[in-house]
């Protein structure tokens, strides 16, 4: 067979793809007429809500859908042939050598049972027609590339043998092992820490500049597309409603849906702490999407014509398209939504009285014993707290901040009376209660609304049956909520107003601290919002001093008080939070910094960024030294041999360092 | 006045019955609805057996001795001219209590000590479960004809020699869900309010270990009805004249070349209600856990 080959400059050609899910009860209509094309060695990031198409649309490019969906219509040419016209035999020619694919999780997309070299080698023989020592040559010199240490020993280790960060390494090797001119990565940074996502994602960028390669990837993290993407798509009900470079749609969205999404992050620059703006609504369902632009409904600028016809992709200037009538989006509404200036009030130093102290934690330790190797030996012990001091004081909302391990998930555990520490005290003046991770886990599904708000109520004895109800429907108030709410079961409410519930019966108790351990990273971007606004109302409302557990630092920067960063354990700085983000005073917490990408491509290609090498090391053996010397720049002798303690940096912050920033 | 009869209370109660989803997915299940169609008519014919127009399952009749099936007779009859059909629904009758029982005290035993093996652990868990690995070195049939052998015959000993077998296995699959429960957030909500172990145990673990419970008892009352079979066949379990599926069988097995009939027409009864009941155990778990469904 002979292929005509276009003489084109694109590596990706799609044309009106339709992508249904042929369920038993209904047709979900996933991606609804999406088109674009890449370049070679563009990046352009696909961002949108859970549920927007998103995913399913990249995995229809290389026809990985999942049963039971299927491609209804449209064109996906990659090299001259449309994949949705090839038998399978085709597409496995035109994967892996071709189009390179990194999924989000690089366990579950790894087999567990064969070697890095069984998974990699074979592959490379067939696409390349190589044997397989050379093969074998190519595959090592891969993953040296992606950096991992010893490529040609680690090769032949299983992926359980190897960290998440270095198995995603390996994952990247895979994709490009083949030299595709497409890779396709959906979520690729996900499921990592923010130290090494900030390191996978400057592997990416390098490797596309290297290889020539086009690169699309699915995210919904707004600031990972300003560091990495040359060109953004943000899809909405299926459609790409706003497409264009990713320096022009920051900083002149036209799109409503763009407009608004961008408003609910809190503001890059952090100098206002204005409130962020909520979109009101949901999302369309997509069994049964609506006539008309899919926005209208949340859209401040929606007129007559949104609900009669579609609005198609238009030109708004050089490579830069939106899909509404509105030259301006919500800028030409009538009303165009302000953001309510109620601002967020940061507690003065004067109103906070030393003697008011709500929460004390004296040298705070948690130790976990391990299973010795032999009897006689000594069990290894993971020091998951590792000596803490902290305090704060009413009203204040503390911010602790660090990498996954890093002890501030146990540190919670401890205050909540989850877990005995094992040396140390805490005082707390009144009750601490807690706002979980993820709000479907923290309720037994078999409760009703009301039932889970009423526990701790019926639990501690407060009041008769009608005094529990009445709190009950305050409660439920106070979140923002219907009471219509209380009848149901939670797998009947969306996420946030599951953690809205979460929230109701966090305080039904008036606590005096309420830890919220990461309550908004099981959300979407927009629902994020709503619940961090509804955090500074009930502090502003109800005086409740707040830890707020993340390591989404914008959010944290944007909501509290005072900051903790921790690392192995340990608290390395202490200060405002204001303070401690725009001039870090321990070397990790500018890392930690730095790691991070701001939502503004802008702001982006101005800092001068220093990734950390190195991972986190195992809390079994944390060095005798400073816990950070293994990935500090500045590190010395001493550093290694004497650990720094934390210690008064300047008049309103600490910092455990010799050599402070 | 006879309409003031209906209560709001009452009305409300049935428009919340379709919100259970295994009942709805129940009625529009394909496999539980077919164990159902085995099931109802069957449970249906032995209830009222005694008023069909039958002779009595012990009353012999001798003129009638080894008739084929007949409108009389419609499973026929046996060497003693003893009506099948009747023998077969006494048989019934008796198989369902087994599976029954058998089911309902193993689920009794298995909730209550797997429970608090599972959710004190330690000492106690260790205890109760090394208990339970020694009765789960023994295959089950043996473990229930030596015990059998030592205390009797009947139908009590043979429903506790069954269920012997079975609590073990029980408290091990509701030590397993309750060790998985045991760590979700909701149970560390509930104890950040410094909720009794009582309450955690009774509002956040059992409710939610019953449905797969459910499925295994269902299969238990399988198991323990072709058990219970097995003893009789075997001179174990119920002593003729009183009828069991399993010593009707072994009655006619020495008529197999004769009379096919006295054997092979409880023999289809016992497959027709061990296969609904793991019908309909495959139709619980595909209700109660969606991802089952094709």
């Amino acid at each position: 067979m002979n292929f005509m080959q276009p003489i084109t400059d694109t590596v990706l050609q799609v044309h009106d793809l339709h992508t249904h899910f042929l369920t038993e009860t209904a047709v979900v209509k996933a991606v609804n007429g999406v088109s674009f094309s890449l370049k070679p060695g563009e990046r352009v990031a696909i961002v949108g809500e859970s549920g927007s198409g998103k995913s399913a649309m990249a995995m229809s490019l290389i026809r990985l859908l999942a049963y039971p969906g299927k491609i209804v219509s449209g064109e996906v040419i990659v090299g001259g042939r449309d994949i949705t016209k090839l038998s399978e035999a085709e597409l496995n020619g035109v994967r892996g050598s071709e189009v390179g694919t990194i999924f989000q999780d690089p366990m579950s997309s790894l087999d567990p049972v064969m070697r890095v070299s069984e998974q990699m080698i074979p592959p490379i023989m067939r696409n390349l027609g190589l044997p397989r020592k050379e093969a074998r040559d190519i595959a090592v010199g891969w993953l040296d590339r992606v950096g991992i240490p010893d490529a040609a020993g680690r090769i032949d280790a299983y992926p359980f043998e190897m960290s998440g960060g270095m198995r995603q390494r390996v994952m990247i090797a895979m994709a490009l092992s083949c030299n595709p001119r497409l890779i396709i990565a959906d979520e690729p940074t996900t499921a990592l820490d923010v130290t090494i996502q900030a390191q996978i994602v400057e592997l990416l960028k390098n490797l596309t500049a290297e290889t020539g390669a086009a690169m699309l990837f699915i995210t919904h993290d707004l600031g990972l597309v300003a560091r990495f993407a040359h060109k953004v798509g943000v899809m909405y009900a299926g459609k790409i409603v706003e497409f264009g470079s990713a320096a022009d749609v920051f900083a002149h969205p036209r799109h409503p849906y763009t407009q608004s999404l961008l408003r609910t992050i809190p503001n890059a620059a952090g100098a206002e702490r204005e409130r962020l703006l909520q979109i009101p609504g949901f999302p369309p369902d997509m069994r049964n999407p609506p006539v008309g632009c899919s926005f209208r409904e949340r859209c401040a600028a929606a007129q007559d014509r949104c609900a009669v016809s579609t609005p198609e992709l238009t030109f708004r200037g050089v490579d830069h398209s939106a899909a509404c009538f509105l030259p301006n989006g919500l800028n030409d509404a009538p009303a165009p939504p302000k953001p309510v200036k109620r601002a967020i009030r940061l507690s003065n130093e004067a109103d906070l009285v030393p003697q008011q102290d709500i929460l004390e934690m004296h040298n705070l330790r948690k130790h976990f014993p391990g299973k010795a190797t032999f009897p006689w030996s000594k069990p290894k012990t993971v020091r998951a707290v590792n000596g803490v001091n902290l305090r704060m004081r009413k009203g204040e909302t503390l911010g602790i901040v660090g990498e996954s391990g890093c002890g501030k998930s146990t540190l919670a555990r401890l205050l909540l009376g989850l877990d005995e520490p094992t040396t140390g005290e805490i005082f707390i003046a009144g009750i601490a209660q807690m706002v979980f991770q993820d709000p479907y886990s923290s309720f037994n599904p078999k409760m009703t609304i009301f039932n889970i708000i009423e526990e701790p109520l019926i639990v501690t004895g407060a009041g008769t049956r009608p005094e529990r109800a009445e709190k009950v429907r305050a409660l439920i108030k106070q979140v923002g909520l219907e009471e219509s709410y209380l009848d149901r079961y939670p797998n009947q409410l969306s996420g946030g107003q599951r953690q809205r519930v979460g929230v109701a019966r966090a305080l039904a108790l008036n606590p005096s601290v309420v830890v919220a351990d990461e309550p908004t990273s099981a959300l979407d971007v927009s629902v994020r919002a709503q619940i961090i606004n509804l955090l500074c109302d009930l502090k502003d409302d109800l005086g409740i001093s707040f830890i707020f557990i993340s390591h989404d630092l914008l959010t944290v920067r944007y909501i509290s008080d005072r900051i903790a960063v921790m690392y192995l354990g340990e608290v390395v700085e202490y200060g405002p939070a204001e303070d401690v983000f725009l001039k870090p005073a321990h070397p990790y917490t500018r890392a930690l910094i730095d790691a991070i990408p701001t939502p503004d491509p802008a702001i982006e290609a101005q800092r001068s960024i220093n990734i950390i090498s190195g991972e986190l090391p195992s809390p079994l053996n944390i060095p005798t030294g400073c816990a950070f010397a293994s990935r500090c720049f500045k590190v010395t002798d001493r550093c290694r041999e004497e650990k720094p303690v934390l210690v008064a940096h300047s008049q309103k912050r600490d910092a455990a360092c010799h050599f402070p920033l | 006045m006879a309409i003031t009869f209906t209560t709001p209370a009452r009305a409300s109660f049935l428009l919340r019955m379709p919100k259970l989803p295994g009942m709805r997915f129940l009625a529009g299940n394909k496999k539980a609805r077919l164990a159902l169609i085995i099931l109802v008519p069957i449970l249906l014919l032995t209830a009222f057996a005694s008023y069909l127009p039958l002779q009595g399952p012990l009353q012999t009749n001798l003129r009638a001795m080894m008739q084929e099936p007949s409108f009389y007779h419609p499973f026929g009859t046996d060497r003693m001219g003893r009506d099948v059909l009747a023998r077969t629904l006494a048989g019934v009758q008796v198989s369902l209590l087994v599976g029954f029982s058998v089911a309902t005290i193993a689920l009794v035993f298995g909730i209550v000590l797997g429970t608090i093996a599972g959710f004190f652990g330690r000492t106690v868990d260790r205890a109760i479960m090394s208990i339970v690995d020694i009765f789960l070195a023994f295959p089950s049939l043996l473990l229930a004809i030596g015990l059998v052998s030592i205390v009797g015959t009947g139908l009590i000993p043979v429903i506790l020699a069954i269920a012997l077998a079975d609590v073990p296995r029980f408290i091990r699959l509701q030590r397993s869900l309750v060790l998985s429960l045991r760590s979700r957030a909701y149970i560390d909500a509930a104890r950040t309010v410094k909720a009794s172990q009582w309450w955690l145990m009774s509002r956040h673990i059992v409710p939610n270990t019953i449905a797969p419970l459910l499925v295994a008892g269902s299969i238990a009352a399988a198991n323990a009805i072709l058990v219970e079979a097995s003893l009789s066949f075997l001179g174990l379990g119920i002593m003729p004249p009183s009828p069991s599926l399993g010593n009707i069988i072994r009655d006619g097995q020495l008529y197999l070349q004769q009379a096919w009939w006295i054997s092979t027409m409880p023999g289809v009864v016992i497959l027709a209600i061990a296969l609904s009941l793991h019908f309909l155990s495959d139709g619980i778990r595909e209700a109660l856990d969606p991802r089952a469904r094709k």
